[in-house]
């Protein structure tokens, strides 16, 4: 068992963990932190390319860029998820928001609906509207 | 006794979309044994609305096409503002159920003996059933076994009764199909009573049209286990 592998395993419970608990305040701040972390990390590897290859080395892999793939399949994993779940709140709030529009429309076009009262509908209230 | 008889203190949720050529007949039909009839067009490019107003029903029309679970909400949040209604039904547009099974239904309820009953058609009779459609249904209900813990004998039946107190409880955020299952997930965690009843359901040239594809279930199966899986604590 090589590093990287403990490194992998343990980033892929990690990403659960987070999502599971992604409406943390603390976590969403660990998350642009790590973004910062992640520039340096760019900015250091562009002036001195070996240091990827020396950390690879030290976690038990080969070469330099395999060490940079195995971490994007990681971050892209993330990032797609991350993407998943913004999609979905956004279409639970379009729902939300087309939802109280359309009965909205319903009750001042038709009334509230009154079944006991024999109709299914009571006046319009068109009256009482400018 | 009379509130009883004519179900006034019923109302019958039917979703909507693109249904114009048979919603009218269903419409009708329900509209004989229940007076108070919400039709949801959602967002239906086709005349539905129209043709659900000819056939007696108020009409809730979304601006846009959400889904059937948001369709679903919308009538049920709709029929709510009634604070006369006590029992609420689900129905499907395209004239697969039988209105005798939502009276029936209905009827039990008032006995008060469950809160919430879903159709079942392997207790009843699916008339013209495909196989496929068979094999896939009975993976669906091995499925809603584990991921909700509700044990039926149909998963994904669209008839459905429920008393107001569960209809307050109703709160689908899955907007497609997939909301069958987080409909059973709510039943489970609400604590409500809930039993299958027998309903026949009518397989027609055109249900088997309109109906879902069958690969849809691995789209649904996998929005369930993300949503169930990372869940995350609500806001």
């Amino acid at each position: 068992m090589t590093a990287i592998k403990i490194v992998l395993v343990l980033a892929i419970i990690a990403m659960f963990w987070a999502f599971r608990n992604r409406s943390r305040v603390g976590l969403r701040a660990g998350a642009r932190l790590a973004a910062i972390l992640l520039a340096l990390v760019a900015i250091v590897s562009i002036i001195d390319p070996t240091v990827t290859q020396r950390v690879a080395e030290a976690l038990g892999v080969t070469r330099g860029t395999d060490l940079l793939l195995y971490l994007l399949v990681v971050v892209f994993a993330a990032t797609s998820l991350g993407f998943y779940f913004r999609f979905r709140e956004l279409e639970r709030r379009l729902a939300d928001l087309a939802r109280a529009a359309a009965i909205r429309e319903a009750v001042t076009m038709q009334g509230m609906p009154t079944g006991a009262a024999g109709s299914a509908v009571s006046e319009p209230a068109t009256d009482r509207q400018g | 006794m009379t509130e009883q008889a004519a179900n006034t203190d019923v109302w019958v949720v039917v979703r909507c979309f693109n249904e114009a050529q048979v919603v009218r007949k269903v419409i009708e039909e329900l509209r004989q044994s229940f007076p108070n009839v919400v039709g949801v067009d959602d967002g239906s490019r086709d005349t539905s609305s129209a043709e659900m107003v000819a056939a007696g029903a108020v009409v809730v029309r979304h601006p846009i096409n959400l889904g059937g679970g948001a369709a679903l909400q919308t009538g049920i949040e709709f029929a709510l503002l009634d604070p006369d209604a006590q029992y609420f039904v689900c129905f499907d547009a395209d004239g697969q159920h039988c209105v005798e099974d939502a009276v029936s239904m209905v009827e039990r309820l008032r006995r008060g003996e469950e809160d919430i009953l879903i159709g079942s058609r392997f207790l009843g009779s699916a008339q013209g059933m495909p196989r496929n459609r068979r094999l896939l249904l009975q993976g669906a209900r091995v499925f809603e076994r584990l991921t909700s813990g509700v044990a039926l004998t149909d998963a994904h039946n669209g008839l459905r009764a429920f008393t107001r107190a569960f209809a307050e409880r109703l709160d689908l955020q899955m907007t497609d199909m997939a909301y069958a299952s987080e409909l059973l997930s709510l039943i489970k965690s609400s604590g409500l009573r809930y039993a299958e009843h027998p309903v026949t359901i009518r397989y027609t040239d055109y249900s088997r049209a309109k109906g879902q594809r069958s690969i849809n279930s691995v789209n649904i199966a996998m929005d369930i286990w993300l949503h169930q899986a990372l869940r995350g604590r609500r806001r």
